[in-house]
C-alpha cells in the first residue's frame, strides 16, 4: 500500500537531482483533452506519454491536458513546446506514435515531421 | 465515447474549462440498489438556469471561438445514462460551481461498462496540477461497503515543488489508484 511516507523519499531523492541539474523544464507536452479528442484516443496517447515519461526517468518534461482547438479532424493533437523554438503540433496520433515521437523529438531532438500538422503559433 | 470513464474525463474537462480549482469525483457501485452512480462536483463558475438547460442541448457550445456551435459532451452522456435506465441530473449556481449526478442501472443490458478509470484519473490529476481532485470509489456489495479515498492536495504539499510529472510521482499515483481500484472492485465494472 502506498503511504505518504513514500512521497517524502521521492521528494528527497527530487530535490537531490535538481541540485545537480537545476529544476528547469525542457519540453512541455500538451495534450488536447476535448470531447473529439477523448472520443479518437486521446486518453491513451495521455497515458503513453506519462509511461514513457516514468519508464524512461525524463526528469525535465511537463505534460499537462488542455480543451481543443480547432484540429478535430486530426485528433488526438498534442503540441510540444520547447524554449526558443517554435510549437510543434502533432495530428493523428497513437500510441506507438507517441513513442516514437519521445525517442526521436525529446530524447534526441529531431522532429517527427511525417506526423507534425503545424507548426510555429 | 465507448465507455462511462471516457465521459468522466470529458466531465472533469468541462470543470476545469470553468475555472474549478477543486474537483469532486465519486464513483459509487450499489449492487442492492442495482445502481452505478457518477457525481462530479466542482468550484468553477457555474451556470445560470438557462445554460445547464442549453448544455444538454446538442447544438449548443460555450466556446466562442467554434465556427460550428456543437457540443456533444453533455447530450451524449445524458443519452447514454437514460438508454441503460439511468438518469443525468446537471445542478449549478452561478459563481460557486456545479454538480453533475449521474445514475446507470447496473445490470442493464445496454449499460456502457465503466472502463479505464485509473487512466482517466491519472491523465486529469496530472494533467492539471493547478486543480485539486478529491477521489472517492465506493463499493456496496453482500453487506460490506469498501471505500477508497484519494486527495490530491495532501500529495502536493508533501511533494513540495517537485511536479507531477516526476517519473516516481507517476508511479506512485498509478500505483495508488491501481490499487484503489482494484480493493473496490472497479477493475471490470
Amino acid at each position: 500500500m502506498k503511504t505518504l511516507a513514500d512521497l517524502k523519499k521521492i521528494r528527497e531523492k527530487a530535490q537531490e537531482e535538481m541540485k545537480l541539474r537545476g529544476g528547469n523544464t525542457r519540453i512541455k507536452i500538451v495534450v488536447g483533452m476535448g470531447t473529439s479528442g477523448i472520443a479518437m484516443g486521446a486518453r491513451e496517447v495521455m497515458k503513453t506519454f506519462l509511461e514513457e515519461i516514468a519508464n524512461r526517468n525524463l526528469t525535465d518534461v511537463l505534460v499537462t491536458q488542455t480543451g481543443e482547438k480547432g484540429l478535430s479532424s486530426m485528433e488526438p493533437v498534442v503540441d510540444l513546446i520547447e524554449e526558443g523554438k517554435p510549437k510543434v503540433t502533432y495530428g493523428n496520433m497513437t500510441p506507438e506514435k507517441v513513442k516514437k515521437v519521445v525517442v526521436e523529438h525529446i530524447v534526441n531532438g529531431r522532429t517527427v515531421s511525417d506526423y507534425v500538422v503545424a507548426t510555429g503559433n | 465515447m465507448q465507455d462511462i470513464s471516457l465521459h468522466l474525463l470529458d466531465i472533469i474537462e468541462n470543470s476545469v474549462r470553468a475555472q474549478a480549482k477543486n474537483i469532486k469525483v465519486r464513483v459509487v457501485r450499489n449492487v442492492h440498489l442495482n445502481r452505478l452512480r457518477i457525481i462530479v462536483e466542482d468550484d468553477g463558475v457555474g451556470m445560470d438556469s438557462h445554460t445547464i438547460e442549453m448544455a444538454q442541448n446538442p447544438f449548443y457550445t460555450s466556446k466562442e471561438e467554434r465556427e460550428k456551435k456543437v457540443g456533444l459532451g453533455i447530450p451524449l452522456f445524458k443519452q447514454n445514462a437514460e438508454l441503460s435506465d439511468g438518469c443525468f441530473k446537471m445542478a449549478s449556481e452561478p459563481g460557486f460551481g456545479t454538480v453533475l449526478t449521474v445514475d446507470f442501472k447496473l445490470d442493464h443490458i445496454d449499460r456502457m461498462p465503466l472502463g479505464n478509470l485509473k487512466d482517466t484519473l491519472l491523465g486529469a490529476i496530472i494533467g492539471h496540477p493547478e486543480v485539486d481532485f478529491n477521489i472517492n470509489l465506493t463499493t456496496k456489495e453482500k453487506g460490506v461497503e469498501q471505500s477508497f479515498h484519494f486527495d490530491t492536495a495532501a500529495i502536493k504539499e508533501e511533494l513540495g515543488g517537485i511536479p507531477l510529472t516526476y517519473p516516481d510521482v507517476i508511479e506512485y499515483i498509478d500505483q495508488s489508484l491501481f490499487e484503489g481500484i482494484q480493493n473496490t472492485n472497479m477493475e471490470d465494472v
